[in-house]
Order: structure tokens, then C-alpha cells, then sequence
């Protein structure tokens, strides 16, 4: 059984108007349901299939996420330093399931 | 006799072949080379438009403002890194608001979309996707002001990442 891990790296304070990077990973093996196992039997598709990012509630950055992105999705992505507030991170699973993860950040300036 | 028959047969189907290749019947030509081999003839120019044109519903115009970055040859197609970049000020006015990515010889093809703010500040992201053969992956921007940018490049693995 695998467990599924969200990460997520950024500064804890920035200047106001900067642009930092955002780096997350998830532990995940995004089986596409495209592969069979030993016994020819079709893996069922089982995806992270989105990914937002929110700044003080509004969405800045999310992906749909498709089959083709690599096991253990890593997305890196930049945002734009405007208020200290917190950052909100979703992953949606194929089922339902959701993994989140929250950190705050402080604007300077 | 029979020996006869079967050449003028494969003699008659070269000679169509060349004269539709020749013709310039671009339509019957890319329908040929589907049946014939599916990989050669969606990864043209032409399919690439197309592809990109059922999913936006608009047809997009090449620019050298889509960068896509990725190793031109990398073994391992299970994790292939790729940065994207769009030059844009990331402004109210003025942002890239969504960028399809397509690898057109992957089992699905539309490998994921990213959709920017305002606030992203930079339209710029990396991740790693899987490429089952060597193949174009294409990038396609919407823009604010509902212009279609895109860019490709090309990505030779050595392994099938979606097996």
C-alpha cells in the first residue's frame, strides 16, 4: 500500500510585488488504467487529477492533471507576493479523495 | 500468371500511392497514412493543428512566445521533465490564462492543463510527464485576449513510459 504525501516548498516571507516559486510534490503512482497485471487483468485507473493553489481564497494557479503526467506528480509553479495571508494546496484524487495542505505566508513592504 | 497479377496489383498501388503523394491530395494522403501507420501521420503539422483545434475550438498560431523546454533525448520515458514559459507582463489586461500540453503519440494524448492568473506573476511551470515513443509534445497558450499561441518540441525516449 502506498501512501499518498503531499510537500510543498516556498519562502515563509517575501517582498511585496516579488514573484517566488512554488515547488509541490505528491507521493502518488498515477496508474492510468492502461496497464495489466501479471494476470492480464486491467489495473483500474486511479489519478490525482487536479491541483489548485489558493491565495487568501482565490484560485491563482491549478492544473488538470491527465494521465500522462509522471507518478508522483511534482508541479513548480511562480506567484506574485501581494498580501500576507495563507496558501491553500488541493489534490483531488480519482473517488473523491482529497489531500491538502496549508501554509502561511508574510508579505514585507 | 498468378505472379503477374499480384505485381501489377502492388505495381498499380505504388503508382496510386505516388500519384496522391505526388498529387498533393494532402486529405487522402493523411488518411492513407492513418490506416497505414498511425504514429507518422499524427505527428504532423497538420495533426498537430487539428488536434489542438478540436480541443480549443480555435486554431492556433505558432509564436516564440511559448517556450517549451525538454531534453531532445532522454531514456527513461516515464519521468521526462518539462519547463513551459509563456513571456507575459501577467497583468489584469494582459495574462496567459490556460496552456494545454499534448504529446500526439501517447495513448491519451492531452497530457495536462495549467491554468494561470493574474496573481501566478510569472506564466511559467515544470513537472515531469510520460512519453510512450519518440514524438512532437506541443504546447498550446489561451491568451487574455483570446489569441492561441503555440510552440512544440521535439523528445526522442528511448523507453515506453506508458506501459
Amino acid at each position: 500500500m502506498v501512501t499518498v504525501q503531499p510537500r510543498v516548498q516556498l519562502p515563509s516571507e517575501v517582498a511585496k510585488d516579488d514573484i517566488f516559486e512554488v515547488r509541490t510534490l505528491i507521493s502518488h503512482p498515477m496508474e492510468t488504467g492502461l496497464r495489466l497485471d501479471e494476470s492480464k487483468h486491467v489495473i483500474p485507473r486511479h489519478l490525482i487529477n487536479k491541483f489548485t493553489c489558493r491565495y487568501n481564497d482565490a484560485v491563482a494557479f491549478s492544473v488538470d492533471i491527465h494521465e500522462s503526467v509522471a507518478a508522483n506528480p511534482y508541479v513548480s509553479f511562480y506567484l506574485r507576493a501581494t498580501e500576507s495571508g495563507r496558501l491553500q494546496f488541493l489534490w483531488e484524487e480519482d473517488g473523491g479523495a482529497v489531500y491538502r495542505l496549508e501554509s502561511s505566508i508574510t508579505v514585507r513592504g | 500468371m498468378k505472379r503477374t497479377a499480384i505485381s501489377s496489383i502492388v505495381l498499380r498501388r505504388r503508382a496510386v500511392l505516388r500519384a496522391l503523394w505526388w498529387g498533393g491530395l494532402g486529405v487522402a494522403g493523411s488518411t492513407l497514412g492513418t490506416r497505414l501507420c498511425r504514429g507518422a501521420a499524427l505527428d504532423t503539422p497538420e495533426a498537430h493543428g487539428e488536434l489542438i483545434r478540436k480541443l480549443t475550438g480555435r486554431v492556433p498560431v505558432e509564436s516564440p512566445r511559448v517556450h517549451l523546454e525538454m531534453p531532445p533525448v532522454f531514456s527513461n520515458g516515464y519521468t521526462v521533465p518539462l519547463t513551459l514559459e509563456v513571456d507575459s507582463p501577467m497583468i489584469q489586461t494582459d495574462y496567459v490564462r490556460l496552456v494545454h500540453v499534448l504529446a500526439p503519440l501517447n495513448p491519451i494524448t492531452l497530457v495536462g492543463s495549467f491554468l494561470f492568473t493574474p496573481r501566478s506573476g510569472r506564466a511559467r511551470v515544470s513537472t515531469r510527464i510520460r512519453l510512450a515513443e519518440p514524438q512532437n509534445v506541443l504546447a498550446a497558450a489561451e491568451m487574455s485576449d483570446g489569441s492561441l499561441l503555440m510552440t512544440k518540441t521535439w523528445v526522442n525516449v528511448d523507453s515506453n513510459g506508458c506501459a
